[in-house]
């Protein structure tokens, strides 16, 4: 008897598995179909095709040319001259500009801190109305959502062409641009965090008495801090990016001068400004790495 | 004097607190006993408004704490001060920083904001945890703590809020039996000592006998017993705790039940 219904749960296990089995084999392959149908369209409408391809490649090996330097071995590394003149073929002389990059370089970094440091203050105020559990009323969560939206939702470069024509040329309008774009993106991670803190601490700071303020200050803030400075310091990676390339609409930091090589003499300045833009991203990228797993490391066996 | 008028907590169609009429005078210790679901909680959350009421009143004085609203009501929590089954802390905040926001409904909106305290708020603060005899945690983060030391910093917490009425849900519940002994005692010296009014829920009977001036034992919303620990006869638990009465009772099989409580040390001094 006991054997016999052992046999038939075993049976009805079976077939359940089979047709579960089943209808996912059919949701794949509709996902499948699907996938390349969207595939299909992309390629069709950016006209990505192969042989647009096969004769455009050639032509980026040409531009390359130009904008490789004419570096010579005997003259490679000669200083300038006694009339100040640096010899054709050497670093100096492809490297001409040379303090003129650093010191915008030093502009971009400048810009990268200034408008994460404005952008982290405004998303670390939003992100607390922004929350769902923690906003004091749903017409507050409502407009403090919008608003992050809207600032992430424009790209950096357009805010940035708006603000150069307001306030004019320079890092203040790039500064303005990127800060208000990541206000925006760090103001809804922020809030994400906030929404996955413990309910406890909170209750906890309701039940002494506390203000709204006093309840995210001691309940909520202690227990995403380092969540937020971890997502902090990588939106400072990426506005070192993007303050690298703001400046083609004007908006300060070697962009600037890395548009004015490419679009006036196209030859080996572009190639001198482009590697120590990659330089600087990669070592600020590895530092604020550093920094971040550090700062983890720290809060985790703190 | 506290006094529920026909107290009703809906959620849904379901009363979860229902039409409970109740006196409690002051410096009583209270334990308020039931089963799981018996609204025991939602009782004590609506006394000092963690959850707002559908109907009735709650006079204290001859104000009805049911409608305050905004400074009124904060500082209605701050007189009623309330200790969590899971303590409820600040996790990443130090122990002394902890008890001193029992201190934040006094504090000027600034110094709250950037967290600065008086050396006498700190001493207070330092007094309250010495009463606990956690004076020696005051730097440690609260999380480092055992469970048992975090309830004694929350009832530290409680008393940095100078409150009349001090509430306490299930608070032995996730403890151990040694623990949950110091927190009981903690809390009967506390009632004793300070004239402070203690409302408990407990989920076992021994300890609200051992303990208690009064038990409450509520069923389905509502209270079906209101009377001193010798009137509660074992007919009368069975009846309130229904099912659960085996667990209820059985010492061994409940890690809270306490074997010397001050009634059973009385009994041996005798």
């Amino acid at each position: 008897m006991s054997d016999q219904t052992a046999d038939s749960s075993v049976a009805l296990f079976e077939r359940h598995r089979a047709e579960l089995k089943a209808s996912k084999r059919t949701m794949n392959l509709i996902m499948l179909a699907a996938f390349l149908v969207c595939l299909a369209l992309s390629v069709w409408i950016s006209q990505f095709y192969p042989e647009r391809l096969a004769s455009g490649i050639p032509r980026i090996f040409e531009y390359f040319g130009t904008i490789i330097p004419d570096l010579r071995w005997d003259t490679l590394l000669d200083g300038r001259t006694e009339e100040g003149r640096a010899v054709p073929g050497s670093i100096t002389y492809w490297y001409t500009d040379f303090w003129v990059y650093l010191e915008l370089i030093w502009e971009t970094i400048l810009m990268a801190i200034t408008a994460t440091l404005l952008g982290t203050a405004v998303a670390f105020l939003l992100s607390f109305p922004a929350a769902a559990n923690l906003a004091p009323n749903s017409w507050i969560y409502w407009v403090s959502r919008r608003f992050l939206e809207i600032c992430r939702g424009i790209p950096e470069i357009l805010l940035a062409l708006v603000f150069v024509f307001m306030i004019g040329i320079g890092p203040l309008a790039g500064v303005i641009a990127i800060a208000i774009h990541s206000a925006g993106a760090l103001g809804k991670l922020f809030a994400e965090v906030n929404e996955n803190a413990s309910s406890r601490p909170v209750e906890g700071i309701t039940a002494v008495g506390g203000t709204w303020v006093q309840k995210m200050l001691y309940g909520v803030v202690p227990q995403v801090t380092p969540n937020f400075v971890s997502y902090a310091l990588l939106r400072f990676e990426v506005n070192v990016r993007a303050s690298s390339i703001i400046g083609f609409v004007g908006a300060g930091g070697i962009g600037q001068e890395l548009n004015r090589v490419i679009s006036f003499y196209s030859d080996d300045r572009v190639l001198a400004v482009l590697i120590l833009v990659v330089l600087t991203v990669t070592i600020i990228d590895l530092l604020s790495e550093r920094l971040r797993l550090g700062y983890i490391g720290r809060e985790n066996f703190a | 004097m506290l006094k529920l008028d026909n107290l009703t907590r809906r959620f849904g169609d379901t009363a979860a607190v229902d039409r409970v009429n109740l006196e409690i005078a002051e410096g009583q210790m209270v334990g308020i006993i039931g089963r799981s679901g018996a609204g025991k909680s939602t009782l004590l959350r609506l006394l000092n408004r963690l959850t707002d009421p559908s109907e009735g009143q709650i006079l204290f004085g001859n104000r009805d704490i049911a409608q305050l609203k905004g400074r009124d009501l904060r500082q209605w929590r701050s007189d009623c001060a309330m200790i969590f089954q899971q303590f409820n802390l600040v996790g990443r905040l130090d122990v002394l920083t902890n008890v001193l926001t029992g201190r934040l409904f006094d504090l000027p909106a600034w110094r709250a904001l950037a967290q600065i305290y008086t050396p006498a708020e700190r001493a207070f603060a330092v007094q309250a945890l010495d009463r606990l005899t956690m004076a020696h945690t005051a730097l440690q983060r609260a999380e480092t703590l055992s469970g048992g030391q975090q309830q004694r910093v929350a009832i530290a917490r409680a008393l940095a809020q100078e409150p009349k009425i001090l509430l306490a849900d299930e608070p032995i519940a996730s403890l151990d039996p040694l623990n949950a002994k110091i927190v009981m005692d903690a809390l009967r010296t506390i009632n004793q000592q300070d004239g402070i009014t203690v409302i408990c829920n407990l989920h076992t009977l021994d300890t609200a006998r051992d303990y208690c001036d009064r038990i409450i034992g509520m069923q389905a919303g509502r209270v079906v017993f209101d009377g001193t620990p010798a009137q509660l006869t074992q007919g009368m638990a069975r009846e309130i705790y229904g099912a659960e009465a085996d667990q209820a009772f059985n010492e061994a099989a409940t890690s809270t039940s306490l074997a010397s409580g001050p009634r059973a040390r009385a009994k041996e001094a005798v």
